[in-house]
């Protein structure tokens, strides 16, 4: 098995587990936290697409509403203090990124001889 | 707001703004694909594939990159609330227009590989120890996941069941992802661009996203330094003759929550200023019939007792408040969401 091979089953069993976690969450873990979920159907399928992904997540929270553990205080503290990391990391992110794709580019002559820039990929065709 | 969750909540304003978006991306592929050719430099023969997935990629991005600034605007002038209403549905459309884009790549260089054309995406190019030929896919498939995530989990259930702070921080990604877009340009085509009309509009875009970020956040950072309190108890929010009926005064405390207090019919009250559905800027609203409207989406909240009208069931903490003189001082310690306050008359001391 090759490196991208392994990427591809991991991604399938991390899906595959992500689809059993849906399958519980949706028809029994919903109703039991959350009232305004009772009753309604059709918007779950909704969610199956975001439990593949987060699973490990879904459970966790799942966790702390039945035991008990969730703090109302938490719910109402958004991290706003981020936006000023934001504020700067991405202006300079964007120009460093910008302009060292501009100082790569290769500007030649049609006529000059290709030249490979590395060795052979992993997997040959 | 819900009170039994359906899958899209649509209103005639959603509709407007969707159909508005919807004809804007028609409009932009249209333009890409068969009224631009000189402009986008396409006189060169490519073939229909290739095209295809530079317009749905070059859509992609103008899209992504108009989301990224409608935050910020919004931010800056309250004129451009509107198009954050229902911004969730921008992004959403962004993303099957970005997996149209990784289709049309895959099933035209990938798909006449001997392997899987997935794993043939993953091993085509692994030169990562060098600039120059970087597999600039990889940003791609990383800014492409992450889109999906977002749009996953972008229904309201999501929002109540992870709570608006790990919401949010879990939608943050999308700043990373951008980036991860604007690598995946500058290493990908901007190699390849003779014509330079596209090379301004991405640098246009994506500077337009980082200008627009950092006023946004230099402005929030000058006002929190003058909402801010190191007050442990009973913290000073202003004076009375301050305060405008029907509007709030945003205090931030030294915790790092933030509560608004409002005047209202003569009478002072206090609630979080975080909505409950994604912890929107409560003070930021106006009260109309004793209820304050979330500027974000709508969401409307009794001050006194920071609960939402029935049937809705939304709840949020709810602060003590007094007068000394004409200074208004608020409770730092919050009360549980959804608990009653007899409003404060203004003026009156304790």
């Amino acid at each position: 098995m090759n490196q991208a091979e392994a990427i591809l089953m991991g991604l399938r069993i991390w899906g595959s587990i992500g689809a059993v976690v849906a399958a519980i969450f949706l028809t029994i873990g919903m109703d039991r936290i959350d009232e305004d979920a009772r009753g309604a159907y059709i918007f779950r399928p909704l969610l199956i697409p975001g439990i593949l992904v987060i699973w490990p997540l879904v459970l966790w929270r799942w966790y702390l509403y039945e035991s008990g553990r969730e703090l109302w205080a938490r719910r109402y503290d958004p991290p706003r203090r981020a936006h000023f990391a934001v504020g700067w990391i991405l202006p300079i992110g964007i120009c460093l990124i910008i302009l060292t794709g501009l100082s790569l580019r290769q500007t030649w002559p049609a006529e000059i001889a290709p030249v490979q820039l590395s060795g052979p990929a992993e997997v040959s065709q | 707001m819900s009170v039994k969750y359906i899958p899209v909540q649509w209103n005639p304003n959603k509709y407007i703004y969707d159909a508005v978006m919807l004809l804007g991306v028609g409009l932009f592929l249209y333009v890409f694909l068969y009224a631009s050719p000189g402009i986008l430099s396409h006189e060169r023969p490519i073939n229909p594939q290739v095209h295809n997935a530079r317009a749905f990629g070059a859509c992609a991005f103008v899209m992504l990159t108009v989301i990224l600034c409608i935050g910020p605007l919004a931010r800056l002038d309250p004129r451009f609330l509107p198009l954050l209403y229902n911004r969730r549905h921008f992004g959403v459309m962004t993303v099957f227009v970005a997996i149209t884009h990784a289709g049309y790549i895959v099933d035209w260089y990938f798909a006449f590989s001997s392997s899987n054309k997935y794993e043939a995406l993953l091993f085509a190019n692994t030169s990562y120890g060098q600039l120059a030929g970087f597999p600039f896919e990889v940003f791609g498939i990383f800014a492409l996941f992450t889109l999906i995530l977002l749009a996953a989990t972008s229904h309201d259930f999501w929002m109540k069941f992870l709570s608006p702070p790990v919401w949010k921080r879990i939608h943050y990604l999308i700043y990373p992802a951008y980036l991860s877009v604007v690598a995946h340009v500058s290493f990908g085509i901007l190699q390849d661009q003779q014509n330079h009309a596209f090379t301004m509009i991405f640098i246009g875009g994506a500077a337009a996203v980082g200008i627009l970020q950092l006023i946004a956040a230099l402005k929030e950072r000058r006002a929190d330094q003058e909402l801010a309190s190191e007050a442990v108890e009973w913290v000073p929010v202003c004076d009375v003759s301050e305060m405008k009926e029907g509007f709030a005064k945003i205090k931030l405390l030294a915790n790092g929550e933030r509560v608004a207090v409002y005047l209202n019919e003569g009478k002072l009250s206090a609630i979080s200023n975080a909505c409950a559905h994604q912890n929107g800027p409560l003070g930021e609203g106006q009260i109309i019939d004793c209820l304050v409207t979330c500027p974000w989406h709508g969401f409307q909240y009794d001050v006194t007792n920071g609960r939402s009208p029935a049937p809705f069931t939304e709840k949020i903490p709810t602060y003590n408040l007094k007068t000394e003189g004409t200074r208004v001082l608020v409770d730092p310690r919050a009360n549980p969401p959804g608990t009653y306050v007899e409003p404060v008359p203004a003026g009156a001391t304790s």
